[in-house]
């Protein structure tokens, strides 16, 4: 019979970057799960492009022994995303464990996204553990960050822990808080089954792996089980824990994490966020799950040269069985041919998955500019989501359209609150409220549409806060604006990719930028080419590409041939990313002009 | 003399042989091409050397030699003695009847009766001359040694030793060039009644003086506009002076074709002997080191001095075709690419064909693909269009 008093299910939660899988991984190597030998870099980030990118994207677990005071105890460790991106993955680990370690940068001090996450903690009514983290920095201040921390997330700095994950100070205080401060997981073994999935992912032999939590009862391989919100009945094949690796164990009871195969084959087939539940003994009590990750960000795939629709469905289909977070369904654009709309949960979200895709099957995919959902209220009443420009229906049929508007924080040095308002404003953002968190930092809350901060808005922030100010959004609801439908033509034909809504007060200026953009990305041709932005048959900016006046290579003798050939086979390696429309050769680049309102 | 014009050097006849010889009186601003200056070398240990690959490739050679271009370098800087031996050792490439032509570079000023009278006793039927412009300040500009008035007496020497063909050099696009000097060059060149003419529009190529003073900022490139107008002033002055274009650079008077050249336009094989030449025989390509002490020490260790070499497959065969073929006012010979690439090329490029048909910037007739006029000012651009659309169908070797 398991012990729940020597149970403690925690997840960490940080921002980006302030080192929250480092210190996953100094935990594992700590409790002698993992030798130093067998250690590599941030052990639980197994993705590549995460070890690249030096993000969590997925959530991770690993299940470790910890010896206390003549007691072992079994510490469930969820590992999860810091990206503003992934908020719901961190929900997910929040609802499978009972304590939430909030880490900070001793060094930058609290963040935007570690104020969201300690909310969603605080929210989930979960024991929050400070942890102030790199106190091996030179530039380290341990104390000051902790007294900032409980002024912006009233957690007490009294009982901050301090360690540094690199040197591994302070990780054995840590563990000791842990089993101290997190309360044990409560169920009742004997009782009905309650299990919660809290992810699955594909395993390359044996159909899904679901991750999952016990809340109440006893899982055993064999079982047979309900997964209740898809009504689906499977029968246990293995349940084992993460240790870290997948480590077959007999059984899983009320308040243990682990996971199960039950024969599940794909991603459709499951519901993170079920119930599991004995199908002779079912519960009549399910747990109450998950809202679905909500895609913000949408943009269209199409195919690049030497790659076919048919070729990018099967891409996308492979994606999605790993990834099943983003949306895609086909569309038709006259300019581009067949191609697939796709829905995000953020930017970060969007270009993991196109590299992905470009990288695991080996596929060129050119992408339009990213934007948002839009409700148009037509005038007999009827409400439309569009998800493209495209969508947009006649502007006579059309009462009012409505962006998406989120809730941005900001926490910034108290001297870029000047140009972080200056840019809120420029974005179309209403103050909300400032907040002086300490002398020198400061809490700045703004409504503004998703639109305005989907590309560039962090970038901008960084470079107006000189690198110290992060932001994190939520969304707010939906809100009228003046927006109008901006359309752009190339060598006289209207390029539905590039089409663009915006608010009309900015059309103008956002139409020449673009076309001054555009002129430089798409570069000369054989020929001249008009370039015009329209809105309806209203021309607000124009400008024309000169052609080629002369474009020859003046020799070329027996001695050039090879040199003359591979230039040129460079050049066709270039056009693999462009699409031709209508004579044109529109390069990757130009699509994504579209986005850029300030260069 | 064998054949047409045409047929001598279709694949698997006859072949061109180059001979490098990397020595010049001193470096000019804008060549590219792998010469030393001559003081600073004894030019006898290479030379051996150059005769050494002469022979090997010679014998190995199951074609037989139409043409002979020499090249460089200034050849004809050699010392006599050495030009003697060099064109004797030429000469085994084949009887005089079956060699159609065998052209040697110099340069204005550099050419005596003596020099002249050797280069006809050695088989040497065609002498290209680097004159480049007939504007001092342009010349000096390009850091040529000759003036404008060493031109016409080098001409006058060659035609009165009985050089059977004289071909000119010029360069447009010069920094500093107008239309009107232009004009003036071309004029000048006309009025010698040369037997060919070369107009090269001027190349910034990497790593030459000229390309470091443009990017120093130090001299200003010719805008884009006029060079295509001087190109197009050539083209018409040219025809109406009886010479007409047949590559993009290139204008004969009738029959006066460089058919060395046309043989590289038209994709066949050449042998090529000395430092930094390169060879196309057999579908492999090759290419000398181009410095000439390892030349010397490769030809003595290993007897030959190849520095790269590969296998042209038919993707590439595709691309070279239409890069050099495309050049020649004639075109790209629909019969030829079908024969080589097993492709059709109106086939595979119809879409292409079709949209550069209808901008006006190529024509097809039953047998050739070819550039017009205004799509010979952008040549480059419609090459590449092409060579696009070849990658985009064909995968992989057929």
């Amino acid at each position: 019979m398991v012990d729940l008093s020597l149970i403690r299910n925690f997840s960490i939660v940080a921002h980006i970057d302030h080192g929250k899988s480092t210190l996953a991984d100094r935990i594992l190597e700590r409790t002698g799960v993992i030798s130093a030998r067998e250690m590599r870099e941030q052990y639980l980030d197994d993705m590549d492009l995460e070890r690249e990118m030096g993000i969590t994207i997925k959530a991770n677990r690993a299940t470790v022994p910890y010896d206390f005071e003549g007691r072992t105890y079994m510490l469930n460790l969820l590992d999860t995303p810091g990206h503003v991106d992934f908020h719901y993955e961190v929900s997910r680990a929040l609802a499978a464990c009972e304590g939430v370690l909030v880490v900070v940068d001793a060094t930058q001090g609290v963040q935007a996204q570690t104020v969201a996450n300690a909310n969603l903690a605080a929210e989930a009514d979960r024991e929050i553990i400070l942890v102030i983290n790199k106190i091996d920095l030179p530039a380290a201040r341990p104390e000051d960050i902790a007294l900032e921390a409980e002024q912006v997330l009233g957690l007490d700095a009294a009982e901050a822990v301090f360690t540094s994950a690199k040197t591994g100070a302070g990780v054995d205080e840590l563990l000791q808080a842990i089993v101290q401060r997190v309360p044990p997981p409560t169920g009742d073994p004997d009782g009905r089954l309650r299990a919660l999935i809290y992810d699955a992912k594909p395993d390359p032999h044996r159909g899904i792996i679901s991750h999952t939590r016990v809340f109440d009862g006893t899982l055993k391989r064999g079982d047979r089980v309900d997964l209740v919100a898809v009504g689906r009945k499977y029968q246990v094949t293995e349940v084992g824990k993460f240790m870290p690796k997948p480590t077959p164990v007999d059984s899983l009871s009320a308040g243990e994490v682990g996971y199960l195969f039950a024969g599940i084959k794909t991603l459709t087939d499951v519901n993170i966020g079920d119930t599991v539940t004995h199908s002779s003994h079912p519960t009549d009590n399910p747990l109450p799950g998950y809202a679905p990750p909500q895609q913000m960000v949408f943009c269209d795939f199409y195919p690049g040269v030497g790659c076919t629709t048919a070729q990018l469905r099967e891409a996308m289909e492979k994606l999605w069985l790993n990834d099943s977070s983003f949306t895609y369904v086909t569309v038709s654009s006259d300019a581009l041919g067949i191609g697939f709309r796709c829905g995000f949960l953020g930017l970060l979200h969007m270009r993991i998955i196109q590299e992905r895709l470009e990288r695991e099957s080996d596929i060129a995919v050119v992408q339009t500019a990213p934007t948002v959902t839009y409700e148009v209220l037509r005038k007999d009443g009827t409400l439309k989501r569009i998800e493209s420009p495209s969508e947009l229906p006649d502007m006579s049929e059309v009462q009012e359209i409505r962006e998406p508007v989120v809730d941005v924080s900001m926490l910034i040095p108290a001297e870029s609150v000047g140009p972080a308002m200056q840019l809120s404003m420029h974005r179309r953002g209403k103050h909300q409220k400032t907040e002086y968190l300490s002398p020198t930092r400061v809490m700045l809350i703004y409504k503004m549409p998703l639109c305005e901060i989907i590309y560039d808005f962090y970038d901008k922030l960084k470079t107006c806060t000189r690198g110290y100010g992060t932001a994190d959004y939520e969304l707010s609801g939906y809100q009228a604006g003046d927006m109008v439908r901006m359309d752009v033509l190339v060598n006289g034909v209207p390029i539905d990719a590039l089409s663009v809504i915006v608010h009309s007060d900015k059309a103008t200026v956002r139409g020449r930028k673009l076309i001054s953009r555009l002129k430089k990305e798409i570069g000369r041709h054989m020929f001249e080419i008009p370039l015009q932005a329209a809105i309806g048959a209203r021309i607000i900016a124009r400008e024309t590409i000169p052609p080629f006046r002369k474009d020859v290579t003046a020799k070329c003798y027996g001695g050039d041939v090879t040199r003359k050939r591979k230039l040129l086979e460079k050049q066709k390696e270039g056009k693999r990313r462009m699409k031709t429309v209508g004579n044109v050769s529109i390069p990757q680049e130009a699509f994504m002009s579209v986005l850029n309102p300030e260069d | 003399m064998v054949g047409l014009d045409d047929s001598v050097h279709a694949p698997g006849r006859a072949c061109g042989l180059y001979v490098h010889i990397p020595f010049c009186e001193s470096k000019c601003g804008y060549c590219d091409f792998y010469s030393v200056p001559v003081e600073q070398l004894d030019t006898e240990p290479l030379l051996r050397r150059i005769v050494r690959e002469l022979r090997v490739r010679l014998d190995d050679n199951p074609r037989k030699v139409g043409t002979i271009f020499c090249g460089g370098g200034t050849p004809t800087i050699l010392p006599l003695e050495e030009l003697t031996r060099l064109f004797g050792e030429v000469s085994r490439a084949g009887p005089a009847d079956q060699i159609v032509e065998f052209t040697v570079e110099a340069n204005p000023g550099t050419i005596d009766d003596s020099k002249a009278g050797l280069l006809v006793g050695g088989g040497v039927t065609r002498v290209s001359m680097g004159a480049q412009s007939f504007i001092a300040g342009e010349l000096a500009t390009l850091e040529r040694l000759h003036s404008p008035d060493d031109i016409a007496p080098s001409v006058a020497t060659l035609r009165r030793n009985g050089v059977r063909q004289v071909s000119l050099d010029l360069i447009f696009g010069i920094p500093g060039q107008t239309l009107d000097t232009w004009s003036r060059s071309l004029d000048r060149a006309i009025e010698l009644e040369p037997d060919h003419i070369a107009c090269y529009g001027l190349t910034y190529e990497p790593g030459t003086r000229l390309s470091e003073l443009r990017q120093q900022g130090r001299i200003t490139p010719c805008d884009e506009q006029l060079e295509a107008d001087m190109y197009l002033g050539a083209v018409d002055g040219l025809c109406e002076a009886g010479y007409g274009q047949y590559e993009t650079s290139n204008f004969a008077k009738p029959g006066c074709k460089c058919r060395h050249n046309l043989n590289y336009w038209r994709n066949g094989s050449y042998i090529g002997v000395g430092p930094s030449a390169a060879g196309y025989v057999d579908g492999r390509r090759y290419k000398n080191i181009a410095d000439i002490d390892a030349y010397i020490r490769m030809m003595d260790v290993q007897g030959h001095a190849e520095a790269e070499t590969e296998v042209v497959d038919t993707q590439m065969l595709m691309t070279e075709m239409i890069m050099m073929q495309l050049r020649l006012v004639e075109g790209l010979s629909i019969e030829s690419f079908r024969e080589r690439t097993g492709v059709d090329p109106l086939a595979v490029f119809k879409d292409t064909l079709n949209r550069l048909v209808d901008l006006g910037f190529v024509t097809v007739s039953d047998t050739h693909i070819a550039l017009t006029r205004q799509g010979r000012l952008i040549s480059d651009a419609v090459i590449v269009e092409l060579a696009a659309t070849c990658g985009d169908r064909v995968d992989g070797p057929h």
